[in-house]
């Protein structure tokens, strides 16, 4: 069973709301709720995230992400349809119930970090522990583990505006660590900083994930950032998911042509891999030199460009075991990072399908 | 568009309250002045100086040496002023007012910050406490809670709320609502949100608002002081309507010592309390003993030190105050005592013959072993408040015309004890040097020549009313002249300036008046009797005074006094100075031997 999954999310603002569920639901699209006077910011949304994954959810301002992602936590009440915490439905629970939930096992890291400027770095990171009852001793401890792990040791006695974004942002990391809550809700958390903090901090988020094995929900309008951290991205626009999948999936077989438009400038060398590429095992062997380079399914393109370099002879791509199961050839390699992707044939475009399968369950 | 009578709806709400809702008042009021008194006490117990110490060292906690050293200064120049125990009062009033409004203030601010329902509905009602003359809630005050200290407090807190419950809401709103979020996320009640995140984050705000709460009820001492709020309020007003610039600038200027002194402190505080405020502190501090210059002036005692300055320097006045004890009030001729200790509350408005009167009948009252208290009010205030039997006597009621209004109304419930002092007349007066004119109907087409104003006294006063309606359409001035209605104060300093620069001014004067003596002026004959006939100056008391005071009520019936005599004492008191009235009569008393056996005879 999945750890969280999400049926049919609706959220609409404005008057009357349920009635515009029903006319969302009967084909009715944002634009024409909105000469009404309501927005609907979520428009049945269902997706699972497994226990352990990382799973990205995409998409340009305005298109809802971060009202979904209210919604799994109930900072926000859905219009409609239910989020289920391992098999828990969270939309029934009382607020008391709720905020109990929130202080265990789901806790949050904010786009602009969200600290209380007036508690240190350790009080900031034992907050969680503070509104749960937990004894000082024990929280300052469990806090301070927490600021090491985010790689904050020694700064516990500073205060948020003595540290820099990055180091803010850690500091908002360790507080969602430090209540040992199983998910973590991500909302735009690396956006406010730039480029190369934020590439090390999402370098960190991968360590850490690693180690602790959370479940993540990551909010991001970064293409790139989805393709580097996500083992599932959900691509929103407008309200609705447009597609669900890995990134190769998103790469390789985007849903419609807002998705292709999407993923033009993505380095697709980094998301690609040496198996998405490869020629079939059919006819390989001939033509392959004793010496061919071997490289597994999962490499990276980006690191095929080298053994090309030297040599030009195909590569030789095996399975767990040694075996071939597969050759990427130069010519191959070149057609893949020049194609443009093709929009998916299996995906209907949503005019004539108001609910398009787009659950693609892991 | 019809007359929307709002005016007598409200008057008839005003009365419905008074003779419905009276045990609720008289509740609040007994609450209320419990609390002043109590304040009161306690800041009035310790010697003047002690007291200044105290303060002083509390400036000297929460702001280091130069201001606990300024802070003793302003005080101690309070004292000097002779203006102590009046500045006590106010801060008294000040205080007492302030921790109401605040308890009321800052609930309601958080209510509205959290309920925009609420933010709205209480939005104007903020407007109109605001906005609202203070006058036009101070009368109704006076009927429900008595002339004092309370209609002074009520009204303050009323002026003041608005700014504690504004800065309130806005502060809580102006905390960034990621952060709010960011509480909701972690699972704190919103209670807790309240009291850890919201009320945290808002309070250099919230005390922003303290501070502006406690400005404003200093601001309104003085109208306070107009309803017998005693303080220096009373004090402002005393000297401003008695044209007193000196005991004005010194009554003004206690206020701006009281003034500066509890803005810098609740800034102050403002900074101690709030959680940022103290860090901001702790980097002054270290950057401070980094550069180590004149450090000492910088030292400031930790809360302990304080503490203990504090009540030692209590101590010191309590031990003062048990070992001083007795008192020295003076004793009463044998065989005179016919008051045994009975208070009598004696009210004036600053007219001369009133103060005249009054601090005249103060000292013979005491003489005769009363308590008289004595006590300075407009006349709308000490009219209604006689009315209610708040107030026992007052003597200058001006019959049957400039005081017609008071009587009219509140007339069956007062007791006119007989007049003592008549005929008076109301004029129109020049300076002798403006020839020409010598009747009202010459003022007819000179109107240029005086700018077109004549100079009023209080829009309230009867003869404003006598002039509009009468006199000038009598004599056709009307079009021609517009009467400037400002105070007697103003008047005479507008007479004042006028005679020293020789420019033409027409005023309105009465006789008798002190300044008939002091510049050479010309009454202006009114050959149509247009002002009516002279008046007579009464004695007036609550109804039931002469059940309560036989004696009084007989001596102050068969009291009578010539304009000789009245105007040298009110010569006494003119020349005495504010503040010394009592001493000033006194004097006069016995440098007229007999007269005050005259005026209440005992024995016999």
């Amino acid at each position: 069973m999945s750890r969280l999954k999400a049926e049919h999310l609706y959220k609409v603002f404005g008057r009357r709301p349920e009635a515009a569920v029903r006319r969302l639901a009967d084909g009715a699209d944002r634009d024409e709720l909105r000469a009404d006077g309501t927005t609907a910011a979520v428009i049945d949304a269902s997706f699972e995230v497994e226990a352990g994954q990382i799973f990205v959810v995409m998409g340009l301002s305005g298109s809802g992400k971060s009202t979904l992602l209210r919604m799994l936590n109930g900072l926000l009440d859905p219009t409609a349809g239910r989020v289920l915490y391992d098999g828990r439905d969270l939309t029934a629970l009382s607020p008391r119930e709720l905020r109990d939930v929130r202080s265990r096992n789901i806790s949050m890291v904010f786009q602009h970090f969200a600290l209380f400027p007036h508690r240190s770095v350790l009080e900031n990171a034992a907050y969680g522990l503070e509104v749960r009852g937990v004894p000082r001793a024990e929280r300052e401890e469990r806090a301070a583990e927490a600021l090491e792990l985010a790689g904050l040791k020694g700064w516990e006695k500073s205060w948020p505006d003595e540290l820099s974004g990055g180091m803010q942002q850690r500091v908002g990391l360790a507080r969602a660590l430090a209540t040992d809550a199983d998910l973590l809700l991500m909302d735009e958390s690396f956006s406010a900083l730039d480029p190369l903090i934020r590439r090390d901090m999402q370098d960190q988020l991968l360590d850490l994930q690693k180690r602790l094995k959370k479940t993540i929900v990551f909010i991001t309008h970064d293409l790139n950032e989805a393709m580097r951290l996500g083992d599932r991205i959900a691509v929103m626009r407008d309200g609705r998911i447009v597609q669900n999948g890995t990134a190769e999936d998103i790469l390789v077989r985007p849903a419609n042509d807002y998705v292709a438009s999407f993923i033009q400038d993505v380095d697709r060398s980094r998301v690609l891999t040496a198996g998405s590429i490869m020629t079939g095992s059919a006819a390989p062997a001939a033509g392959l030199p004793d010496d061919a380079t071997t490289v597994s399914a999962d490499t990276p393109v980006a690191e095929l460009f080298s053994p090309f370099a030297r040599s030009g002879e195909p590569v030789a791509v095996t399975g767990e075991d040694g075996e071939l199961t597969g050759v990427v050839t130069r010519d191959g390699l070149l057609a893949a990072l020049g194609d443009q992707p093709q929009v998916a044939q299996g995906a209907a475009p949503r005019a004539t399908d108001p609910e398009p399968e787009v659950t693609a369950h892991a | 568009m019809p007359r929307i009578s709002l005016g007598s709806w409200a008057e008839s709400a005003v009365d419905w309250l008074q003779s419905h809702l009276s045990w609720l008042f008289d509740a609040v009021n007994t609450v209320l002045t419990g609390m002043y008194d109590g304040v009161n006490a306690v800041l009035g117990a310790p010697d003047a100086l002690l007291m200044a110490g105290i303060l002083a060292v509390v400036a000297w906690w929460l702001r280091g040496l130069l201001a606990g050293a300024l802070a003793f200064a302003g005080l101690a120049l309070v004292d000097s002023f002779g203006l102590w125990d009046e500045a006590m009062a106010t801060l008294s009033l000040v205080l007492v007012a302030s921790l109401i409004t605040l308890v009321l203030a800052v609930p309601l601010g958080i209510w509205a910050a959290r309920n925009r329902r609420v933010s709205r509905v209480l939005r104007p009602v903020l407007d109109v406490m605001q906005t609202m003359p203070a006058f036009v809630y101070l009368i109704p005050g006076v009927m429900f809670f008595s002339i004092g200290p309370i209609p002074g407090l009520i009204a303050t807190i009323v002026f003041s709320m608005p700014p504690g419950v504004r800065m309130t809401e806005l502060g809580i709103r102006q905390v960034d609502g990621e952060l709010v979020e960011a509480a909701r996320a972690f699972g704190t009640t919103p209670r807790d949100t309240l009291v850890r995140v919201q009320l945290p984050l808002a309070l250099p705000t919230i005390m922003a608002g303290v501070n502006q709460v406690i400005m404003l009820a200093l601001s309104m001492v003085v109208i306070a002081g107009m309803a017998g709020a005693g303080g220096l309020g009373e004090s402002v007003y005393a000297a401003v309507t008695q044209v007193n610039i000196g005991g004005g600038v010194e009554s003004g200027l206690a206020v701006v010592v009281l003034a500066m002194y509890l803005d810098r402190m609740t800034g102050a505080l403002g900074r101690r309390v709030s959680p940022s405020g103290r860090r901001a502190a702790a980097k002054d501090a270290a950057s401070a003993r980094a550069s180590a210059s004149a450090a000492f002036l910088r030292y400031r005692p930790g809360t302990a030190v304080a503490t203990v300055g504090i009540v030692v320097l209590a101590l010191v006045a309590g031990g003062m105050h048990l070992t001083r004890g007795g008192d020295d009030r003076q004793a009463v001729a044998a065989g005179k005592n016919a008051g045994h200790g009975k208070k009598v509350r004696l009210g004036y408005f600053p007219w001369d013959e009133a103060v005249a009167t009054t601090y005249l009948w103060q000292n013979v009252l005491e003489d005769r072993g009363y308590e008289p208290d004595v006590k300075q009010l407009d006349p709308g205030p000490l009219y209604t408040a006689l009315a209610q039997g708040q107030m026992d006597l007052q003597f200058d009621s001006w019959l049957p015309t400039t005081h017609k209004q008071y009587m009219d109304r509140y007339g069956d419930k007062l007791s006119d004890l007989g007049s003592w002092y008549g005929p008076t007349s109301l004029e129109l007066t020049v300076p002798s040097y403006v020839k020409g004119i010598d009747s009202l109907a010459d003022l007819k087409g000179k109107g240029a020549q005086f700018g077109g104003k004549i100079v009023g006294i209080e829009s309230s006063a009867g003869m404003m009313g006598t002039l509009n309606d009468k006199v000038l359409k009598e004599y056709g001035l009307d079009g021609e002249y517009k009467v400037v209605s400002s105070s007697t104060s103003t008047m005479l300093a507008e007479l004042d300036r006028a005679v020293k620069k020789k420019e033409p001014v027409v005023t309105t004067l009465w006789s008798p008046h002190w300044a008939y003596a002091k510049h050479d002026l010309k009454k202006l004959k009114d050959p149509k009797g247009a002002w009516g006939k002279g008046e007579e100056i009464h004695a007036v008391g609550k109804k039931d005074f002469a059940a309560d005071f036989p004696k009084v009520a007989q001596w102050v019936k068969d009291f009578r006094m010539s304009e000789k005599d009245l105007a040298s004492l009110e010569a006494e008191i003119q020349s005495g100075g504010k503040g010394k009235e009592k001493d000033s009569a006194r004097r006069w008393l016995d440098a007229h031997p007999g007269f005050a056996d005259k005026l209440a005879p005992v024995g016999a």
